[in-house]
This record gives C-alpha cells, sequence and structure tokens, in this order.
C-alpha cells in the first residue's frame, strides 16, 4: 500500500480532531478529539515503521533482521502508555472543574484570566 | 483488487466515519461509543500493519480502559442529556475552514512530495510488530525510558489523587 | 522437574515456529463474526418472532412490585471515579509485563531488576494510595 495513503488518512484523521477541538464546548469532548489527534499520529508512525522504497522490497529478510523501524513501533507504545497517565490526571482536573462551576463548558475557564 | 486492499479501504471509511460521528453526536455517550469504534477500526490497520503488540495494546489501554473511564465521568456528571451550550454558528464555521484549510495545505504537500513518491507500507510482512521483538528491545535498548515511565506512572497516582480527594 | 523442562523446551519451540502474519487473525475474525452473528439473529429472531402486548404494566421495569422511578443514570459518588482512575493506571503497569513474560528467559536477571524498579515505584505509589485512604469506601 503507498504510504500516500496512510500520510492522507492520519492527516484527515488529525484534522477531524482540531475541528473539534475548535467547534465544541464541552470539555469531555474536546478531550475525546485529543485523543483522536493522539491516535492519528500514532497510526502514522506505525505506517512509517514498515515504511520502505519499493526498489529494495527484495531485501526484506535482511530489514526484518536488523529490526529496521522497531523503534517507530516502540514509540507509539510509549505514546499510549503516556496518554493513559495525561488522561486520568485530565479528567480529574475535569471533575474538579465540573464540581466547582456544576458544568463543564470550556468557555467558564474565561474567569481564570481575572 | 486484492483482499487485503479492500480491508484496508473499509477500514479507513470506518476510521474517518466514526471520527465524524464522534464530532457530530449531540450527546456524549455517543460521541465515546463513536470513538470506541475508531480505535477499534485503527487497531485493524495495525494488525494488517503487522503489528499485532499495538493493536492489542490499543484495544486494551485505549477502548479497554480510557474509554471506561471517560464513560464513568460522563456518568458522574449526568451529562447524557444533551445541554452542551451551543457555539456560535459563526464560530463553527471558522472551525471547519480552519480545520479543511490545514488538511488542504497537508494533503497538497503529501500529493506533491517527490520524497514520498515509491515508497510503500508493508502490509502483511515483517516480525517488529510481534511482542517478542518489541519486548525484547524494549527492554534492553529502552530500558530507561521503561523506568522513566513508571516515575511518571507514580505522578500521575499522586496528582490523580490529589486533584480528585476531597478535603 | 524434568517433566517440566521438557514442557518448557516444548512450549518455546511451538513459540518459535508460529510467526504472526494478519492471515493468522483469520480464525478469530470468523470467530468475531459468528459471535456478534449469533447475538444478532437472536435478538433480532426474538424481537420479530416473539409476541408483542404492550401495555404500560407490561413496559415497566421489573423491581420486585415496587415502582420504579427515576432513570437509571444516576450521578455517581466521586469515589467511584478516583478507582476508575486508579485502575486505568495499574491496568498499563500490566501491559508492561507482557512483553516481558514473553522474553522473560532471554533477559535473564538484568530484565528482572529493570521490572523490580518499575514494580518498586508502583508499590509507592500504591502505599501512597493506601496512606491517602483513596480507596476507602466508607466516609
Amino acid at each position: 500500500m503507498p504510504i500516500q495513503y496512510y500520510i492522507a488518512l492520519s492527516a484527515t484523521l488529525f484534522c477531524i480532531g482540531i475541528v473539534g477541538v475548535l467547534t465544541r464546548r464541552n470539555a469531555i469532548v474536546i478531550f475525546m478529539c485529543i485523543e483522536l489527534m493522539l491516535n492519528a499520529v500514532n497510526l502514522l508512525l506505525v505506517a512509517f515503521s514498515k515504511m520502505q522504497p519499493v526498489a529494495a522490497a527484495t531485501n526484506t529478510a535482511a530489514r526484518n533482521a536488523a529490526n529496521v523501524g522497531i523503534d517507530g513501533q516502540i514509540f507509539v507504545f510509549f505514546i499510549m502508555v503516556v496518554a493513559a497517565a495525561e488522561v486520568s490526571v485530565g479528567l480529574a482536573i475535569i471533575v474538579m472543574m465540573y464540581r466547582n462551576t456544576h458544568s463543564v463548558d470550556v468557555n467558564f475557564l474565561n474567569r481564570l484570566k481575572n | 483488487m486484492s483482499i487485503t486492499e479492500i480491508l484496508f479501504w473499509f477500514l479507513s471509511v470506518l476510521t474517518l466515519v466514526s471520527a465524524i460521528m464522534v464530532l457530530i453526536s449531540k450527546n456524549p455517550v455517543h460521541s465515546v461509543l463513536w470513538l470506541i469504534a475508531t480505535f477499534f477500526a485503527i487497531s485493524g490497520h495495525y494488525i494488517l500493519l503487522n503489528a499485532q503488540f499495538l493493536a492489542i495494546v490499543n484495544l486494551i489501554v485505549y477502548a479497554g480502559a480510557i474509554m471506561v473511564l471517560f464513560l464513568f465521568v460522563i456518568m458522574l456528571m449526568n451529562l447524557d442529556v444533551a445541554i452542551e451550550p451551543k457555539r456560535s454558528m459563526w464560530m463553527k464555521f471558522a472551525g471547519v475552514i480552519s480545520g479543511g484549510l490545514l488538511l488542504a495545505v497537508l494533503l497538497s504537500v503529501v500529493r506533491t512530495s517527490v520524497d514520498l513518491t515509491n515508497k510503500t507500507a508493508q502490509l502483511n510482512t515483517g516480525d517488529i510488530g510481534l511482542i517478542k521483538n518489541l519486548g525484547h528491545t524494549l527492554f534492553t535498548q529502552y530500558a530507561v525510558p521503561f523506568e522513566v515511565s513508571s516515575i511518571l506512572f507514580l505522578s500521575a497516582m499522586v496528582g490523580a489523587v490529589v486533584i480528585g480527594k476531597k478535603n | 522437574m524434568q517433566l517440566i523442562n521438557a514442557l518448557l523446551q516444548a512450549n518455546t519451540t511451538a513459540v518459535a515456529t508460529a510467526t504472526g502474519t494478519a492471515a493468522d487473525y483469520f480464525p478469530i475474525g470468523i470467530q468475531l463474526l459468528f459471535a456478534i452473528g449469533f447475538v444478532a439473529v437472536m435478538i433480532g429472531g426474538s424481537h420479530l418472532l416473539g409476541p408483542k402486548r404492550r401495555t404500560a404494566d407490561k413496559l415497566e421495569n421489573f423491581t420486585s412490585g415496587i415502582e420504579s422511578h427515576g432513570t437509571a443514570r444516576q450521578p455517581m459518588a466521586i469515589k467511584y471515579f478516583l478507582v476508575a482512575i486508579l485502575f486505568v493506571l495499574f491496568d498499563v503497569e500490566v501491559i508492561f509485563f507482557y512483553p516481558y513474560a514473553v522474553n522473560f528467559r532471554d533477559l535473564g536477571w538484568q530484565g528482572f531488576g529493570e521490572v523490580l524498579l518499575f514494580v518498586s515505584f508502583f508499590l509507592i505509589g500504591f502505599i501512597y494510595i493506601i496512606k491517602k485512604g483513596a480507596l476507602i469506601w466508607e466516609d
């Protein structure tokens, strides 16, 4: 599968996440869109870890022996793990925000300005 | 068209449709369910790329744990009734336009880039995604990030307890 | 003892030959399809074939004769939430054990030390949680 397809797919997914962050006001939905963007990046990294030029397709065995591209997948693994930690703290913050303002509307946070 | 290509297109369409449904559903619970569908589709992509360990981790961590946490929070706040105040139409329009412009720029770069021509992502082959190889690299070459991640988790635990506990 | 050794040896050779490709997921796909299809057919069939008499009394949820009020989606207490958060963190800890278990013998004492350090950090966090009383149910 040409690598461009994967790049286009993840770029579209990432832009959907961006549109979600910009257009929604519910803090939880915004958080979910951030997860979507993280997953778009993960997908792209995995696709890149398996990328190779067409001409070099013959020496696949050599590439496998050298574990070419394994760093990309390790990186994705760490992104997932860090995302779990991030979600736990972020949701705790959202729950606190709800407890204090009785709303998850991000516009309420405007008052932090003053 | 081989069966792998059919699977690729099917999973891509599924990913994008459920991602869009996350955005446009009014009820946050429905958003969570569509997001879970997106994660399943992305896991399917990982399996196609033979990254089997990541596919399973994606399901366990994202669909199994994180999304359950989201559902918990939504039920905690009684948000299943759609009470979300509307952003003004103008703001929505601006958001969609800016996201679309970014997408257009990215896609045009991908389409015209010379570096990317004749590069393929290998489907269905390769051993690097198997749990044995990944684990070996993780515990030898990447031992320090592994330990640092445990410190990160310690701090996340302390942070969650400090923020989440009353008094 | 020898039996255990032989078993372990046999196991490793079996694992070594089983290189995975996406095609290996074909049986899992069939099973998934079968499971979903079975559930869909059962629910759809009972919906289509079953008799329908919709009176107000029949549609009410059965709560042992007590009248039900409200919906099932009540706001929950905050302590459930902390337990859920801590579950996610320890869930991810377990994820790290799968690759370690597969490579347990190759890594030897060095890998064991790494994992011990990893677990000890989590243990510190766990002791902190217990000391703070984050898992206590009664207030």
